[in-house]
């Protein structure tokens, strides 16, 4: 659930904003919808890993890889295959970090009105 | 409950969850923040490998889409721009404004970072985008008076209205395309950088022409020979610096008649040269770049029409020097290679005529010796009285620092370059401190109208009038046309000197050491037509020493400018294929010249294995630089290693900048006054003669090459010691090509050195309709992630060359379009 809602949202969102939209989808995202900090990190890392490693492809496959593998070069490396990886990879760190944070932010705030209901109920 | 929630145990813990709260808002702020910027040389990581915007979005596709079109407010009319099988635009516009426009937006469409990273470069505006490691390099073009002879540049395309016109239309074309650009379709340079395309401007194509001349026509030896004159007196630098060569074959052919009267050369003034020398470092001057071309008329050539040919020098780099492309419209059906940021074509052809360039090493740039009257710089001596001096305020952004305003002193010679040198900018090396710069490129001119009528020329008289609007950098433009003229003048506008004015400091006190006037532009050297049925140049002596004026007293050696007179006078029913094939022959003259004087002088019972079997393969050579063969890395690097032996314990002295003599006088000594005294090493107590200078250099060289190569073999092959690349302008690595196994040299017509060499060839065979073949290092697109960036280079490293397409309409069959791009107004 929360893996696809931000599949989506980043892919429809980066269209039009710059990369970083998928630090406050992903934020927005676990802070609302994640259960577990598990699922905070681990969906939005893989959602955002396999979109930007999906695009990624879908722009590199028909250049037969020829930039990727130039810029490989530029960065020592010497495919275009590790470019790929850190691009996702990088990505998707980005996002899980962001998700974390965004279940993080939620629990403190959710926290604080429990302690507020409970007391409200004692009186 | 307000008593129980103000506990202090309930207020620390919501303290807590507050600053809990804030660090999860913060971490995800830090994270844009830190893969956003810049730090250091690496680009914003993820703003550059993220695939929405990064750099994945310029990786094109192989495939290319057959119909586009664009709505551009800017047009007047519909205009149809055709792409063949290499990606080159055919434009077929209505009027010449369109034709102008489309030209800057399809040239920005597939240069736009090199167009604006070359002006920034010549305006001295790197650091902005760079940051502090530029500052140096940006003065220096900011002192040499760029953007000051830019602007005067400017004023004089702008006062003549066809220009103007040009200039407009071709920066409103560019402009359209940046602003269509969105940020995930910016060149990917922009991306790795981290900047942002600017408006284009019509001060940038001033700039970038500059910027040809100081590629061109900034070379400057006067501060070297002036040292030269200082420590070993007139006769001395006479000998050794003569004013014509010992071996020449100048351009204008010898015996031409000068079918004018010359105005009056103006007089030496007394006591000259008691100038100074400053104390700074310099190296050893390396050959200049060169170019070769030729016309071959159609009583030579198979055909019966006449042949050009054409391959400019230059320091190679990608995206491609040039940008190959036809322009037509109503009374212009041109087709040739044009300079990214300059409207028009410079080198190329028409229905009716073809012409093609070479520089002239004309002496167009003097140092003039300033006494100031104190430390202000505010007052200095000339015409027996003070002068004020003008200021002018140079405001250098930096990225990432303070904006830096440097003050530079302009006398009426021009700009005082350096008070002070920096000290580690290789270019400020031959620049004295203190004097004044006078430069060609600071005059008001206007090389664009050149362009204008030359790409319109319908035969001789055409081009003659075009060259008469040419002021820098000077070249030799060859011509040819379908009525079978051939023609070559030596062109730009050249100062009125005394014979040898320039060579050395001039003193900038007298006005007598003023430039006093001009050439007139029709006594310019030029030959039509000559007995010998072919007219070329190669950067040699423009004439022999019967041309009544001084133009200056070196130019590059004459060895690729016999060699190509040499095979021509043989040649009979040439055809463009064979002009190809001699694009890229590899034969060295001064390998020829040399040889003789050294090879015998090689004592082989002293030498070792390896040593004797250079020895046998250099007694053995063609003298062919070609890519496979040994002999020429050994006879390279030991006529190297000879002239630094024969001249470097005279030349080179801490302090004192000096230069060597020339090959051409080197040549001369070794050949006839084999016991000069230039050969003993005054810095050993021992006499050392030319032998002992032979003996060493060859064994230094077979050492080092045993050293660095291994055991002789295939390893020492040329093309592997030679290593040729074509790098990227701003030396990204991995956006260069890789090493190229090719021939070449310097002094061979195949002038391919390590990086530089033929950055255009083509051969044009004029006839009922032209024939034209041509090709570049690189490709039609600057896009490093296109498959049109590099597709060239194989076949330019190979010697072969690709037809080039003059279509007659935009539907022209002949033609292997696998594109168009259609703009409308509306």
């Amino acid at each position: 659930m929360v893996f696809l809602i931000i599949l989506i949202a980043s892919f429809l969102m980066q269209l039009i904003a710059p990369w970083w939209v998928i630090v406050v989808i992903s934020f927005a995202a676990c802070g609302l919808f994640a259960k577990t900090p598990k699922i905070a990190l681990w969906a939005p890392f893989l959602a955002i890993s396999l979109l930007w490693i999906g695009m990624a492809l879908f722009k590199s496959i028909p250049n037969d890889h020829v930039l990727a593998t130039r810029v490989g070069e530029m960065m020592m490396l010497k495919s275009w295959i590790p470019i790929l990886f850190l691009s996702g990879i990088m990505g998707g760190f980005v996002a899980a970090i962001s998700g974390f944070c965004g279940y993080h932010f939620r629990k403190a705030l959710l926290k604080k009105s429990a302690v507020k209901k409970e007391l409200q109920s004692i009186n | 409950m307000l008593m129980i929630a103000s506990s202090p145990l309930k207020n620390k813990n919501i303290q807590m969850k507050k600053v809990k709260a804030l660090i999860c808002l913060l971490i995800p702020l830090l994270l844009i923040y830190g893969f956003n910027t810049k730090f250091g040389q690496l680009p914003p990581l993820l703003k550059f490998l993220n695939p929405f915007s990064g750099f994945w979005q310029n990786a094109e596709s192989s495939k290319v889409n057959r119909s586009n079109a664009v709505v551009l407010k800017g047009t007047k009319e519909n205009v149809d721009i055709m792409f063949d099988d290499r990606m080159i635009p055919h434009i077929f516009a209505k009027n010449d404004d369109d034709l102008y426009f489309a030209q800057g937006y399809v040239t920005a469409m597939h240069r736009l970072w090199q167009m604006d990273f070359q002006t920034r470069y010549a305006a001295g505006r790197l650091s902005e985008v760079v940051g502090i490691q530029a500052i140096e390099l940006d003065r220096y073009q900011r002192q040499m008076g760029m953007v000051y002879g830019a602007e005067r540049s400017l004023e004089g395309m702008m006062e003549e209205p066809k220009s103007k016109a040009m200039v407009l239309a071709y920066t409103a074309g560019i402009n359209a395309y940046i602003h269509s650009l969105s940020n995930a379709n910016l060149p990917v340079e922009y991306k790795i950088l981290d900047f942002k395309p600017e408006d284009w401007t019509p001060l940038k194509c001033a700039i970038l022409l500059k910027q040809m001349s100081a590629v061109l026509a900034m070379g400057s030896d006067e501060f070297y020979m002036s040292n030269i004159l200082k420590k070993f007196g007139p006769e001395v630098t006479n000998n050794l610096f003569p004013d014509y060569p010992y071996k020449e074959d100048p351009i204008i052919p010898i015996g031409t008649k000068w079918n004018f009267t010359p105005l009056r050369i103006p007089q030496a003034p007394q006591g000259l040269n008691q100038l100074s020398t400053t104390a700074i470092e310099t190296k050893q001057k390396v050959d200049g770049i060169g170019s070769n071309n030729w016309a071959v008329s159609g009583e030579k050539t198979a055909s019966g029409y006449p042949i050009l040919a054409n391959d400019p020098h230059l320091n190679l780099t990608l995206p491609s020097i040039w940008y190959q492309i036809q322009l037509h419209a109503p009374g212009i059906n041109a087709y040739g290679v044009s300079l990214p940021g300059a409207p028009g074509i410079t080198i190329g052809f028409n229905e009716n005529i073809a012409w093609g360039v070479t520089n002239v090493a004309a002496d167009v740039l003097d140092y003039y010796q300033i006494k100031f009257k104190d430390n202000s710089h505010h007052d200095y001596w000339y015409d027996n009285k003070w002068n004020r001096t003008t200021e002018r305020l140079e405001t250098i952004k930096i990225r990432g620092k303070k904006t830096v305003t440097d003050t530079v002193t302009y006398t009426h010679h021009g700009p005082v370059v350096y008070f002070q040198k920096p000290k580690n900018l290789d270019l400020a090396k031959n620049i004295p401190v203190g004097h004044a710069l006078r430069w060609i490129a600071h005059d008001k001119s206007n090389e664009l109208l050149t362009f204008y009528y030359l790409n319109r020329g319908k035969n001789y008289n055409d081009y003659r009038k075009a060259l008469t609007f040419y002021t820098a950098p000077a070249q030799n433009f060859a011509f040819a046309s379908v009525d079978n003229d051939i023609a070559m003048t030596p062109t730009g506008k050249f100062p009125l000197k005394w014979k040898n004015q320039g060579k050395f400091i001039l003193d900038g006190t007298d006005p007598k050491s003023d430039w006093q006037g001009w050439i007139p532009a029709d006594q310019n050297p030029t030959v039509k037509n000559p007995p010998r049925e072919f007219v070329s140049s190669a950067n040699q002596s423009s004439t022999d020493p019967s041309y009544p004026y001084y133009i200056n007293w070196e130019f590059s050696s004459y060895e690729r400018g016999k060699r190509i007179n040499d095979l021509l006078s043989k040649m009979n029913k040439v055809t463009a294929d064979s002009m190809r094939v001699m694009q890229k022959d590899t034969y060295s003259l001064f390998a020829e010249n040399l040889l003789p004087g050294i090879l015998p002088k090689v004592e082989f019972s002293q030498l070792n294995a390896t040593q004797r079997e250079a020895l046998i393969l250099v007694n053995k050579w063609n003298k062919f630089y070609n890519a496979d063969e040994i002999a020429a890395s050994i006879f390279e690097l030991w006529s190297k290693r000879l002239f630094f032996n024969i001249w470097d314990d005279e030349f080179t002295i801490a302090n004192v900048p000096m230069r060597y003599p020339s090959r051409d006088r080197t040549i001369e000594l070794i050949l006839k006054e084999p016991n000069a005294k230039w050969f003993d090493n005054v810095k050993t107590s021992k006499k050392e003669t030319l032998k002992d200078l032979v003996n060493e250099s060859f064994k230094y060289t077979c050492d080092s090459l045993e050293r660095k190569y291994g055991s002789i073999g295939k390893t020492w092959e040329w093309a592997n010691v030679k290593a040729t690349h074509v790098p990227h302008l701003a030396r990204i690595p991995g956006f260069g090509t890789k090493t190229i196994y090719n021939g070449g040299s310097k002094s061979t017509i195949n002038a391919m050195s390590e990086s530089n060499g033929p950055s255009w060839r083509m051969v044009v065979e004029l006839g009922k309709t032209p024939k034209a073949y041509g090709v570049y290092p690189g490709g039609q697109s600057g896009n490093p992630g296109s498959p049109f960036y590099n597709d060239m280079t194989t076949t330019w490293a190979e010697g072969e060359l690709y037809d080039l397409y003059l279509m007659k309409t935009a539907n022209d069959q002949s033609a292997k379009i696998i594109s168009n791009l259609k703009i409308t107004n509306k």
